[in-house]
């Protein structure tokens, strides 16, 4: 029997003009319009939302939870992590 | 709060066009919620149940205005009304059948949605105008997904296309009710409430047909351009509460929950 399923589409959602795509599931559609509609139903009726933006799953490449080693950290690079200064507050930047 | 309508409009007859209005919305946005949990994927399940809540919450904004209009509450008019005293049309109370059916019947009914609100944005009735202009904004994107779906369902696969073709072949006739004309009309229109029935229907032909064409769909339409003619026969009897027994077990579901208990409060 064919797969007669439609093709998933990632959805990432946005709150406010400026703010950053994130991403919020997936939905069927049998193309990129349709996944914009059915996305709206989805994922902006009950939050607040000014974008949305779908893309195919397949043509999202990602990397492979088996590779653990593509992530891994053999050596001590504590160095690089900047602890040693305070980075000012970016929500109130006027307090330092 | 109750409002006063200008002594140039008809007053029966005007309430009789609220209260169509307000029957249309509520009984399709019932068969719609039926979808909830039984449609065909996930997704059109959820939008047929979001699109159900928008059509029950239009028949509450026009229900509300009777109220304004006459003091009868929307719970009145939806919860303890007879089955045989609604003035919906027949189309909008049929079982909700296959979802080809589905689909093309909100297709057909989202189309007269915009005919009717365009044309109601330039009412004579203030509140009318205004709230056309309103409920148009959500419509539009009723008619969106509708019209996408027929779009692409139409001349998707060979099942597709005959599902959707008996969709239309049964749908078409049931639909040119919603155009029946009301008790009273020629005066509404004369006090330019609304341009009448029959003009609303030439546009909704004007709409409905060239997209269902394209979609490789068959209308029983003679014409072109922009101007058509219908052999179909036109189901009527919904605004004279000449009703089928679909709207007699549509209203039993409707209500069971209030009959239960007509005074709870919730």
């Amino acid at each position: 029997m064919t797969d007669t399923q439609w093709e998933t589409y990632e959805v990432f959602h946005q709150t406010k003009k400026g703010d950053p795509h994130i991403y919020v599931g997936s939905v069927h559609a049998p193309d990129p319009q349709m996944a914009l509609q059915l996305a709206r139903d989805q994922f902006a009726r009950r939050l607040k939302c000014v974008s949305l933006w779908v893309a195919r799953s397949k043509d999202i490449t990602a990397t492979d939870y088996q590779d653990e080693d593509f992530f891994a950290q053999v050596t001590d690079k504590s160095y690089r992590d900047p602890k040693a200064f305070e980075a000012p507050d970016k929500e109130s930047p006027d307090e330092h | 709060m109750s409002i006063e309508l200008p002594a140039s409009v008809p007053h029966d007859p005007l309430l009789r066009f609220i209260l169509a209005l307000a029957d249309d919305e509520l009984m399709l946005g019932h068969r719609d919620s039926e979808w909830t949990g039984h449609a065909p994927i996930l997704e059109e399940d959820i939008a047929f149940s979001n699109i159900a809540q928008d059509e029950l919450g239009h028949s509450l904004v026009w229900y509300t205005l009777y109220e304004q209009l006459t003091g009868k509450s929307p719970d009145a008019m939806a919860f303890v009304l007879a089955w045989n005293d609604f003035t919906c049309c027949h189309f909008v109370t049929y079982p909700k059948g296959d979802f080809g059916y589905t689909v093309i019947r909100q297709y057909l009914f989202d189309e007269a949605e915009q005919a009717r609100l365009t044309a109601l944005g330039e009412s004579s009735v203030q509140q009318l105008k205004e709230i056309a202009r309103k409920l148009i904004r959500e419509e539009a994107y009723h008619l969106l997904h509708s019209k996408g779906l027929v779009e692409r369902l139409g001349d998707a696969t060979v099942e597709s296309h005959q599902r959707t073709q008996a969709a239309v072949d049964e749908a078409f006739p049931q639909a040119l009710g919603m155009f029946e004309k009301l008790e009273g009309e020629d005066e509404l229109v004369r006090a330019g409430v609304f341009p009448g029935n029959e003009v609303l229907k030439a546009e909704w032909l004007k709409r409905v047909v060239p997209v269902l064409t394209s979609a490789t769909l068959t209308v029983p339409v003679a014409g072109q351009d922009g101007s058509y003619t219908t052999s179909a026969k036109s189901d009527e009897g919904g605004r004279r509460k000449s009703h089928t027994e679909h709207l007699r077990q549509l209203v039993d579901d409707l209500q069971a929950v209030y009959r239960m208990a007509p005074n709870a409060k919730w």
